[in-house]
């Protein structure tokens, strides 16, 4: 579904990600892991068409993204979530989602979309308020629907990033560090969310630092380090690699866990 | 209905009913002076309290549309409304290229103020200087008047009364157009661009598009309010494009209210009838005109009606 | 006819030297209180007006004038400060809406009191200097290198002493800077007060050589953010050399093309700068 080949960005002289190739098949949640500065953040942005790569090749499916702002790229079926929730103050939970409905009405209309402008072809907006609804409980905000985001509690803010995401009707979703930053009943919570969105087909591509969270939820594995990649594959192979481990705790942990 | 579109529609049967009762001439001149002003102050809302774009380029838009009405009635042969859409075509095609050097480049803020500033000085000169067209400093008369109907039963606008109507018209169709553009996917478009446009471009918004759309819509309204205002004053020079006109327009709608779409109106029309209210000189007026300026947005930042509205809401909570 | 571009270049420079006094405030503003402060022309034009009034109607000598006028014009500047503008710091749109409204105030007030006919003083240095073979009045001379001497003078300032280096901790972080316990509120004052001195001093110097009129700070200080931005907004060096630059554009530009358009280049080289260098001419590109 989406091939990453020979990825790179340089800023300045600073690598931060470096030759990075793998690819995401459908249906499959792929977690991306590494410590801070490993380059995870920067590798989705340039997914995302947020930053432009230094050398490399992104294609979704034979679609090249290398060039493309966010907004085509997520017109295409790639939605993104923010590490800091990203969030329209002023406006109540519904609103965002009316929001982020922009590529619903814009697919399902086309250029019928004037018409709405003269009262006509209400049925887009139906569509998108049923979707928004159907958004709503999934991610489990019927509480806060109508609370403006300033108000949001964090949890509900990182929600609410998860909320407008899905509203663009993504097949592959990547999520930037989704869980930092929440309580444990929280996390639990998200992983119901995100398991939920797999079983009706969305591919999720998931990166973040808390292990556990996504060795349980991970169906495969990429770690990464100063950049480069140094492991892939199932979750457990990959995180009790001592490599992995040395990047993670430092080399001397990783000696005492062979010892 | 809801509150504010209540508001409006009452304010607008009370502006139908009002040359009943009122009879004096100078009276309806200022009227039809402030709902012009207003027109032009409702569709500057557009891009700069909705959008969130601070236009320096509204004026011009205004003083081009005067000016190519007129040019298009005496070098083109056209009828006056014909004239009218062609000045709304020319400023149209001018914002679209202005807007796309500006959102191509990303300018924001202070620096889109500033490219838009220079290019509506530049305009101005143009229309300082370009003698054998614009008449230089000195300004055109202009003595052609519209008229509504069809050919054999056509009303000229001749009496200020017919102008009443027709500008009180035009601004209810303007109110009517951005209500409509901004209770739309539309004006989300615009209000996601001003509140966080990263956020949007994510959500798959063409940010660049948006910009662009909303600084031609308030661009060509502008032209229509020029043209009209233009004519109705019987004149048009330079000054119809100067920072000062565009301040003025800054000054309307944040005194009625940015982000409301008829709040401007209140701004304008106070602005308007302000000066013939008090009987002082001009410079005294500008004393004034500068305070409030000040005053609203130190004290008053929702303007007159966000912060009535505010208020009415706390006293029914 | 090189003799005509000399002489023309030589204008443009010292006409550029006063927009680059007004820029450096603009820039020094912007950088501290992050606000472009428009009313600086104003401010200038109570420093011309100031000087004058003390000059020419009550026999001051000139130095002094300037010296009275420009501490005069600092005072007010400190009035602004605290009854306005204390509470517009980091809001671009709102001080500059503010700053509009301080300029139609003070230019009416100024109108109504001295009314709109142009003053002028007696030039204070009668003569002319040759240099590259034209030759310029002395008192044009003498007020470019105290401009210049001005902004090396606070350049030098901002280098060497506490206070510059608090500005720049200040302009780099405004958070760290609070952290190392710079007094924020009273550095932003300080700014702002030593800004409008800049441009008060600046129409001190304006009165001597040109007849002055209410609205003569309002071109001037377009002029000056256009400087201030041609040479990358916070530079200080950059803010004269902006100035310079738009001045002598504009003389040599004169030469060639309809003087009404004069005002016009300025802005053709502002809208390319801000699409091509848009962190300005001398600044270092990111």
């Amino acid at each position: 579904m989406l091939e990453v080949e020979h990825l790179t960005k340089r800023f300045g002289g600073l690598t931060a990600v470096a030759d990075v190739s793998f690819a995401i098949a459908q249906g499959e949640i792929v977690a991306v892991f590494g410590p801070n500065g490993s380059g995870k953040t920067t590798l989705l942005s340039m997914i995302a068409g947020v930053l432009a790569p230094t050398a490399g090749m992104i294609r979704y499916r034979g679609t090249s993204l290398v060039g493309l702002p966010p907004n085509r790229v997520v017109a295409l079926g790639i939605a993104k979530t923010f590490q800091n929730p990203q969030l329209f103050e002023e406006l109540t939970v519904v609103e965002h989602l009316r929001i982020a409905g922009h590529l619903m009405l814009k697919r399902r209309l086309g250029w019928r979309r004037l018409l709405t402008l003269f009262g006509g072809a209400t049925d887009g907006e139906r569509t998108v308020d049923a979707r928004a609804d159907r958004v709503v409980a999934l991610c489990r905000l019927d509480r806060a629907r109508d609370t403006i985001a300033a108000d949001l509690s964090y949890g509900q803010e990182k929600m609410l990033g998860v909320a407008m995401a899905l509203m663009c009707e993504p097949e592959l979703l990547l999520l930037d560090e989704p869980a930092s930053g929440l309580g444990h009943g929280e996390v639990t919570e998200l992983e119901r969310v995100l398991r939920d969105l797999r079983d009706q087909g969305t591919t999720l591509c998931i990166i973040d630092h808390q292990v556990k969270f996504l060795g349980r939820l991970a169906d495969r594995a990429i770690s990464l380090q100063h950049g480069a990649k140094i492991a892939d594959g199932p979750p457990q192979d990959v995180l009790s690699r001592p490599e992995v481990i040395a990047a993670y705790l430092g080399a001397s942990h990783a000696a005492d866990t062979a010892a | 209905m809801t509150r504010p579109r209540l508001l409006t529609v009452a304010a607008i049967a009370v502006a139908v009913m009002l040359p009943l009762v009122v009879k004096s001439d100078l009276t309806l001149t200022i009227l039809v002076f402030s709902f012009l002003l207003a027109m032009l102050a409702v569709s500057f809302n557009l891009i700069f309290g909705f959008t969130g774009q601070l236009s320096m380029f509204h004026a011009a838009a205004y003083g081009i549309g005067a000016y190519a009405t007129h040019i298009g009635m005496r070098d083109l042969g056209l009828a006056f409304w014909p004239a009218v859409g062609f000045a709304m075509a020319l400023v149209t095609v001018l914002s679209a290229i202005i807007g796309t050097i500006c959102f191509r480049f990303r300018l924001k803020a202070f620096y889109f103020a500033v490219v838009t500033l220079a290019f509506a000085e530049m305009a101005r000169l143009v229309a300082a200087n370009w003698h054998g067209v614009t008449n230089g400093t000195l300004g055109l008369t202009l003595t052609a008047k519209p008229s509504i109907g069809w050919p054999g039963h056509a009303i000229a606008i001749d009496n200020t009364l017919a102008w009443y109507y027709l500008s009180l018209t035009a601004l209810a169709m303007t109110i009517v157009v951005c209500s409509r553009c901004v209770h739309s996917w539309m004006g989300r478009c615009f209000v996601a661009i001003r509140l966080n446009d990263a956020l949007g471009d994510a959500l798959g918004i063409d940010i660049f598009r948006y910009k662009l759309l909303s600084f031609c819509i308030a661009n060509a309204i502008a032209a229509i309010a020029g043209a009209l205002y233009a004519h109705f004053l019987g004149y048009v020079d330079p000054s119809f494009l100067s920072v000062d006109q565009s301040l003025a327009i800054v000054a309307m709608v944040l005194l009625g209210g940015k982000g409301r779409v008829a709040a401007p109106v209140v701004g304008a029309i106070f602005l308007t009838l302000l000066p013939h209210l008090i009987h002082f000189n001009a410079e005294v007026r500008a004393i004034i005109y500068g305070s409030i300026l000040i005053l609203v947005i130190l004290l008053l930042p929702k303007g007159i009606v966000g912060t009535a509205a505010e208020w009415s809401r706390r006293r029914h909570a | 006819m090189s003799q005509v571009i000399v002489g023309q270049l030589l204008n443009g420079v010292i006409v550029g030297t006063l927009y680059g006094i007004i820029a450096l405030g603009v820039t020094l503003t912007f950088a501290i209180t992050g606000i472009v402060n428009f009313a600086l022309g104003a401010f200038m034009m109570l420093g011309a007006y100031g000087t004058w009034y003390l000059a020419a109607e009550h026999g001051l000598p000139y130095p002094l004038a300037v010296l009275v006028a420009t501490l005069g014009t600092a005072v007010l500047g400190l009035v602004a400060d605290r009854a306005l503008f204390r509470y517009t710091r980091n809001d671009l749109i709102n001080g500059l809406l503010v700053s509009i409204g301080l300029i139609a105030v003070l230019d009416n007030v100024v109108l109504m009191i001295f009314t709109a006919t142009p003053q002028a003083l007696d030039p204070p240095l009668t003569g002319s200097i040759g240099f590259l073979g034209v030759f310029l009045p002395k008192m044009k001379v003498v007020v470019c290198l105290l401009l210049i001497l001005t902004v090396a003078g606070t350049w030098l300032a901002l280098q060497r002493t506490w206070m510059g280096r608090a500005a720049f901790s200040y302009a780099q972080s405004a958070e760290g800077a609070k952290l190392m316990g710079v007094r924020t509120e009273l550095l932003q004052s300080g700014v702002f007060v030593y800004s409008t001195a800049l441009a008060g001093l600046g129409g001190g110097f304006y009165a001597s050589l040109y007849s002055i009129d209410p609205t003569i700070g309002n071109l001037y200080v377009l002029k000056a953010v256009e400087a201030a931005i041609l040479a990358g907004i916070g530079s200080i060096p950059g803010a004269l050399a902006g100035g310079i630059i738009l001045g002598a554009m504009e003389s040599i530009g004169a030469l060639y093309f309809p003087l009404s358009f004069r005002d016009a280049y300025g802005l053709v080289l502002l809208v390319l700068i801000l699409l091509l260098r848009p962190s300005g001419l001398f600044a270092a590109q990111r």
